[in-house]
Parts: structure tokens; C-alpha cells; sequence
């Protein structure tokens, strides 16, 4: 057993912990339930989307289907599991159930503009697009517009079709990189304890 | 509480202690261990352990870290990074404990009421005062000395430095003395590089953080593991925090009694001889008005608590507040000035982002280069402010595009390096705190009205703050830089100080240079609200050195029998 691995033993057991120290002189009776977050009374939500017959709280039918095809060009599988498979709807879902009327009405707003654009571009919403158009819209939308090199005019009005895809993109990779998925997309061992932080050991001056 | 032998309410105390956190703690501790019967009393409830979720990943949260629970209820303690979905519960209700403020002042107040206060959730950043503080106004003329200089404090820097485990580089540096410092965290390859690059083009330091976490075993304790979220607790209890250091040695020492749930409303006063018999609390969960009797009250309940209680302590004797025959009870607020710096890339550094990389629950540190004795020319502002900052691979969530060469670009990550001022927030009589006449918390005790807004002085600081970073990052071959030169609003350094000044004149100042308010003999404030000025250094560990000294001085006059 190597140092790193003393550690993380003594971590995981916290038997070391508990030896060291005695423990608090007054009777430490657990808090009531009701002044604990549920975090600290050792809930664990993480598979509360992972239901049959999971049904939206707050999306519409056509609205949930396009998140799920939005987020799945987004953020796709590849080698390792994409933003579909992480579920990415269901949780945003659950999140906008609970915000507010405001943060509600901005993001079924930028999802309205897509279909918009989509229908002002192809006749048709979104998620019935073929996935080339839905690539060719998304790429318009997916990187700001400059002023023009030709003209050397600044482009002064804001690129409101950027805004709405940054708002849907952020939503979906909060949701995607705190996930189960996404952390280990991240590479994450699963571990929460991996020996001192062991800072730069290059030579001076060449930190390649 | 079973280990009483008799009620902790028919007993007459040597001393009453108002609040079990950093300061609190230490004044349990040191007077019960001289022998002091002591009560020590906490608004909140104990905390155990078996709450602590440092190592609960956020997926295993229903909200990840977005519960509608925490927006219901602490609006304004979720302005703290702190607060979060793992651990609100520990964060003050807003709804129950409401403050107000002036139009177009906004104040944040964090606040936790459990045992061991914020000490369960501090940065744990520790950095002693110098004499460029504490005789700043001898300096530059503006404002008061402290009544107490570096020599005074510089012994019991070393107790609690010692007792509670810094970790720290020495840097011989004229502005940030020197303490007793556990081994040094390690740098990073940016923060070297800035580190180098600074020094040799401006001459600045820039060291790791001095903080109040274990690098070795310590008195009892293990040394860090590295799991980076402290403030959800600590299975090891490598960061220091008061319920599993000082208020256990102090339950230890069988002299003192802890009551929690105990929400003091108000210091009781024997009028006759003119000295404290007590306090008067309100039990949280009955609302059950009750009384403890002690020879000396010792508020350490944070520095607008303390304040507050003496606020709504009045008699006829002292119609505007207990002690306040000087009227300056309740002004000279201050909290560090935040929102300037700067950060960018350092696109040299080949290093990818690892989410099995250590993390290390501490950053770096440049101390105040503005106005010091060795400085060339004078800044057109007074004092200065020292920088928190770091530097390593992240990943990149703000890569653009989308698809599968975003998720790419995700993992490739960015080497991050960036540096936030923390700036000395002048002492000034207009920012102050006063009981709001038409507001009470849930426990019908008379709540604060918060004036306090930072001024130009502080401005300028986050504007020159912003530009030398900057020009520090660029220096140490930074791309992609980022100037941030804002003034947050007062409360969001969490440093809250002043409102009970210490001073030699009765006239001018609340405390004697022990913490004694001048007016009642036996009556001590003893934390943040005794600075006279707030430097620009993380205060917690000189608000302990403080609390310390002036236990010893209690002590002392205890077993003189001047008390």
C-alpha cells in the first residue's frame, strides 16, 4: 500500500478520523430531520430521472422532444455516452419546473426562436428537420457574428440568434457535465481523494 | 443535556460566552481551561459528522446544486459560493432573520446560526496584520491607530497559529509578517511562472496561501486529503473549525457548559453597581424567554451580532445602546472591497485538465505592493489591497460551438490564471448599523438597518487593482486577459468589522484595548466588531489573536478578583 493509498483507506473508513480525536464531550444527538438539507441527511437523488414513464413537469410533449434533439446535437455520443443518454431534458425539465416565471418564459423563448428560424428557413419546426438543415441552422447560430472584414463595419445590433443558442447550450451542458455521464465523461474515477496535491515538478523555467 | 449534574440556568457563571464560532471558541477554550466557569451559548444547533457531504458528488443532488429551496429561503445567503444545495440548512433562514437597508445601499450579510458559526464554511485564509496597519493613520494621516500595536498581538498570533495549523511560506515580506507555519502547500507550473515573472519584472511577491488547513497531523488532527469542497465539512477535520478544536477542548476541561438553541436578545444589567448580571435568550425551537447569570459577558456572536445585542441592550442609564457613552456603538462598518482583478490563459503550459488531480483548498497570495514603506511614489489613494488568485488546467466549458468538437474542446481545457484584490475598506463614521424600529426576526428581537456603502477611495483601489493585475498576468505571459474592475456591493468579502471600536479615549472608541467596554467593567466584545481598521488581510486570524489576548487579560484580573 502506497502513501496515496494509506490515505484514501484512512479516508474512506474515517476510522483513523475517529480515534484521533475524541469525540464531543456533550451527547451528540442527531439534528432533526427538518434542519437537515437533504444532502446532509444522505439522500441520494441521482436516480430519480432514471424512471419508466417519466413524464415532464413543466416542457410540453413537442418542447421535451426538441430539447432532447437539441441537446443530442450538442453535446452527442461518440465514444462515450452523449447528452441524450445523460438525460439532459429530464433534468432541465425539473430544474425549470421549480425557477422562476422570468427564467421560464427566456428559455421557452430561445427554444420558440429555433422553431422559428426553422420554419422561416425550411417550412418546418426543428425536430422535424432532416439532420443536415438542423446541422446548417445550428451552425449559424452557434458562432457570433462579427463586424464585416469587407466593410470594416462593426456589426452593431446583437446577434440575438446567438444569445438564444448560448442560453439553450448552457442549460445543456450544466446539465450534461453534472450528471453521473458527464463526470465521468470528465474522467472522474470515482474517487474523492488522490494523495496531496503534488503541484509542478518541472525543471525551473521550462514548464512544458 | 444529560452531562449536566445540575440546571445550567441556576448557576451563576465567571463568565457567559454569546457565540460558539472562530472567536467564541477560543474564549470558551482559554477561559475554561484557566479554571473560569464558563457558559458558552449558540443561537443554532449542534453539528455532528454524519452531516458533513464533502464527498457527495453533485449528481447525487435532485437539483445539482440548483434547489428552488435555496432561493425560497436564503436569497440572500446563496450570494455566498458556500451556501449551496449540500449544506443551506446550515446558512441562516432569510425569512426568519431579516435585516434591511437603506434605497440604492445594499448590504449581503452571511450568516450561519449552528455550532461553530462560519467557521464551518470560512475560506480559511490567514494572514497576520502588521504595524503598516495598525499604525496606518500615523502613517498617512487618515482615520485612528489601533490602541494596540504588531508587538502586542505578535504572541498570540503564535497560540492560535499554533493550536490551529497554517499552512504557509515565510517571505520576509514588510507588509505580512511572518507566523508558525506548517509546511507550504505546492504551486502550481502558472503560479510558478507567475511567481518568477512578477518578482523579477515588478519585485512583488507572490506566495502560496497561508490557510488554516493541516498539511500534517496537528494536535489530534489528520492532515488534508484533498477532496477540495471544505466548506461541506471534513471527515478528517484538516480545516479549522471551532465545534472540533476549541469548544470541544473547552467541554473537555468539565468547566463549561454549552447551550445551544440559546438566541440572545440582550444583556442583563444590574444597574446599582453598573455591571452586567447576564443575558437574556430565546429558546429558538420554544420561544421560551430565559436567563443566564455570569460575573462577565463576553459577546462573540460576529461583529453586527455583538453590536446588535449592546443595541438592543438599552437602559435608562444608556438610552442609545449599552456602552455607548461615546455614540460610536454601531459605526465604523467595514468589509473588504472586492470586484477588481484580472485573469487569462497561459497558453505555454501544454498541461491537460484532470478530474483525478488533488484538489488543493488554497490559492495563492500577493500581499498589499501599494503604499508600503519601500514603495518609490505615493498612489493616489490611501492603503492598498493584497490579491487571492491561482492557476491551472480547467476544462472548457465555455469552449464554443457545439457537437462532437465541442466535447473535445471541453477536455482540452484552458490553463486558467487569474488574481481577485481584496481591498482595505476605510473606517468611516457614515457607514454604520442601527436597530430598524418597525423590523424583528422570527424570535420578535428588534432587527438591524444596515448604512453602509463603499466610497471613492475604495474604487479607486479595485480600478488599480484591476490594471495591475493585468499588467502582473502579462507579465508572466498571459493571453486572452480579462480586466474585472467593479465595486461589489459592501458584505461580499464576508469580512464584516467595526461597529464596537477599540481606543484609548472613552470618548471616541467602545473598548479598551482588552476588548472591556469602557462603560461596564464587566462586559467584553470580543471579535470583528473591536478593528479599528480593517487592513486589507483576511481578519479571522487577528480577530482570534485578538480574542486571545484579551482572554488572558480577563484571566488575570480574574484571579487578581477584579472582576
Amino acid at each position: 500500500m502506497n502513501r496515496r493509498d494509506m490515505i484514501r483507506a484512512s479516508v474512506l473508513t474515517g476510522a483513523v478520523a475517529a480515534t484521533l480525536r475524541p469525540t464531543l464531550a456533550a451527547p451528540q444527538t442527531p439534528p432533526p430531520h427538518s434542519e437537515l438539507t437533504p444532502a446532509q441527511s444522505g439522500v441520494d437523488a441521482s436516480n430519480e430521472f432514471n424512471v419508466p414513464n417519466w413524464k415532464p413537469l413543466f416542457l410540453d410533449e413537442h418542447q421535451n422532444e426538441t430539447l432532447i434533439i437539441l441537446s443530442d446535437l450538442i453535446i452527442p455520443a461518440t465514444d462515450t455516452p452523449g447528452a441524450k443518454d445523460a438525460l439532459v431534458n429530464r433534468y432541465i425539465d425539473l430544474v425549470l419546473a421549480a425557477e422562476t416565471s422570468e427564467n421560464k418564459r427566456a428559455f421557452l423563448n430561445s427554444l420558440a426562436f429555433l422553431d422559428g428560424e426553422s420554419i422561416r428557413r425550411f417550412k418546418a419546426a426543428f425536430r422535424y428537420l432532416s439532420r443536415e438543415d438542423q446541422d446548417d441552422l445550428l451552425h449559424e447560430l452557434a458562432y457570433p457574428r462579427t463586424g464585416s472584414e469587407w466593410t470594416g463595419e462593426a456589426d452593431t445590433k446583437p446577434d440575438v440568434g446567438h444569445t438564444h443558442f448560448e442560453a439553450l447550450k448552457g442549460r445543456i451542458m450544466t446539465a450534461y457535465y453534472s450528471s453521473q455521464v458527464g463526470t465521468k465523461e470528465l474522467g472522474w474515477d470515482g474517487a474523492f481523494a488522490h494523495g496531496p496535491f503534488q503541484g509542478c515538478d518541472h525543471p525551473e523555467g521550462n514548464h512544458k | 443535556m444529560a452531562y449536566q449534574t445540575q440546571d445550567p440556568l441556576q448557576q451563576t457563571y465567571d463568565a457567559v460566552v454569546v457565540g460558539s464560532g472562530a472567536t467564541g471558541g477560543w474564549a470558551a477554550k482559554q477561559l475554561a481551561e484557566a479554571g473560569l466557569k464558563v457558559a458558552l451559548l449558540e443561537a443554532g444547533r449542534a453539528v455532528t459528522p454524519s452531516e458533513f457531504t464533502e464527498h457527495m458528488p453533485a449528481y447525487k443532488l435532485k437539483y445539482r446544486d440548483h434547489s428552488p429551496e435555496i432561493a425560497r429561503t436564503r436569497p440572500v445567503q446563496k450570494q455566498c459560493y458556500a451556501c449551496m444545495e449540500y449544506n443551506y440548512e446550515w446558512f441562516v433562514n432569510d425569512l426568519e432573520n431579516p435585516y434591511s437597508t437603506p434605497a440604492g445601499k445594499p448590504f449581503t450579510w452571511q450568516r450561519l446560526r449552528v455550532l461553530g458559526g462560519r467557521s464551518l464554511v470560512w475560506g480559511r485564509q490567514s494572514y497576520r496584520f502588521s504595524d503598516n496597519d495598525f499604525k496606518a493613520a500615523s502613517r498617512d494621516g487618515y482615520g485612528d491607530d489601533w490602541p494596540i500595536s504588531y508587538a502586542d498581538l505578535a504572541p498570540y498570533y503564535d497560540i492560535v497559529e499554533k493550536y490551529v495549523g497554517i499552512t504557509g511560506a515565510a517571505e520576509r515580506n514588510e507588509m505580512l509578517p511572518d507566523g508558525q507555519f506548517l509546511p507550504p502547500m505546492k504551486m502550481s507550473c502558472g503560479e510558478i511562472q507567475l511567481r518568477e515573472r512578477v518578482e523579477a519584472k515588478f519585485g512583488r511577491t507572490v506566495t502560496i496561501g497561508r490557510a488554516a488547513v493541516l498539511t500534517q497531523a496537528h494536535n489530534g488532527r489528520l492532515p488534508c486529503h484533498y477532496c477540495g469542497p471544505c466548506e461541506r465539512g471534513c471527515i478528517t477535520f484538516s480545516y479549522f473549525s471551532s465545534p472540533f478544536t476549541t469548544v470541544q477542548d473547552a467541554l473537555n476541561s468539565k468547566n463549561c457548559t454549552l447551550i445551544t438553541n440559546a438566541v440572545v436578545s440582550h444583556v442583563d444589567m444590574d444597574n446599582a453597581s453598573n455591571k452586567a448580571s447576564g443575558v437574556t435568550y430565546i429558546d429558538r425551537l420554544t420561544r421560551q424567554v430565559k436567563q443566564v447569570r455570569a460575573k462577565s459577558v463576553i459577546l462573540c456572536a460576529q461583529a453586527l451580532e455583538s453590536t446588535r445585542i449592546l443595541l438592543n441592550s438599552s437602559t435608562r442609564e444608556y438610552p442609545n445602546g449599552l456602552a455607548n457613552s461615546s455614540g460610536a456603538l454601531g459605526h465604523y462598518l467595514m468589509d473588504h472591497v472586492v470586484g477588481g482583478g484580472a485573469s487569462g490563459h497561459l497558453t505555454n503550459l501544454n498541461i491537460l485538465p484532470n478530474a483525478n488531480e488533488p484538489q488543493r483548498p488554497n490559492g495563492i497570495y500577493v500581499p498589499r505592493f501599494r503604499n508600503t514603506p519601500s514603495s518609490k511614489s505615493r498612489s493616489p489613494f490611501l492603503r492598498g489591497y493584497g490579491y487571492q488568485g491561482g492557476a491551472g488546467a480547467d476544462f472548457n466549458f465555455s469552449a464554443e460551438g457545439y457537437g462532437t468538437s465541442l466535447k473535445k474542446a471541453v477536455k482540452e481545457g484552458v490553463y486558467f490564471v487569474g488574481l481577485g484584490a481584496f481591498g482595505e475598506s476605510l473606517a468611516r463614521w457614515d457607514n454604520f448599523i442601527e436597530i430598524d424600529p418597525n423590523l424583528k426576526d422570527a424570535w420578535g428581537i428588534p432587527a438591524l438597518h444596515i448604512n453602509m456603502a463603499h466610497g471613492d477611495n475604495e474604487a479607486a483601489l479595485m480600478e488599480d487593482a484591476a490594471a495591475s493585475a493585468a499588467e502582473m498576468l502579462e507579465a508572466a505571459g498571459a493571453k486572452n486577459i480579462r480586466e474585472q474592475s467593479r465595486v461589489e456591493m459592501p458584505g461580499m468579502a464576508i469580512h464584516e468589522l467595526g461597529t464596537a471600536r477599540m481606543g484609548h479615549d472613552p470618548k471616541k472608541s467602545v473598548l479598551t484595548p482588552f476588548n472591556q467596554t469602557h462603560d461596564v467593567k464587566n462586559l467584553f466584545v470580543m471579535d470583528g466588531a473591536s478593528f479599528v481598521s480593517s487592513a486589507c488581510q483576511n481578519p479571522t486570524l487577528t480577530m482570534m489573536a485578538v480574542t486571545v489576548r484579551a482572554c488572558a487579560n480577563l484571566i488575570d484580573r480574574f484571579h487578581k478578583n477584579e472582576v
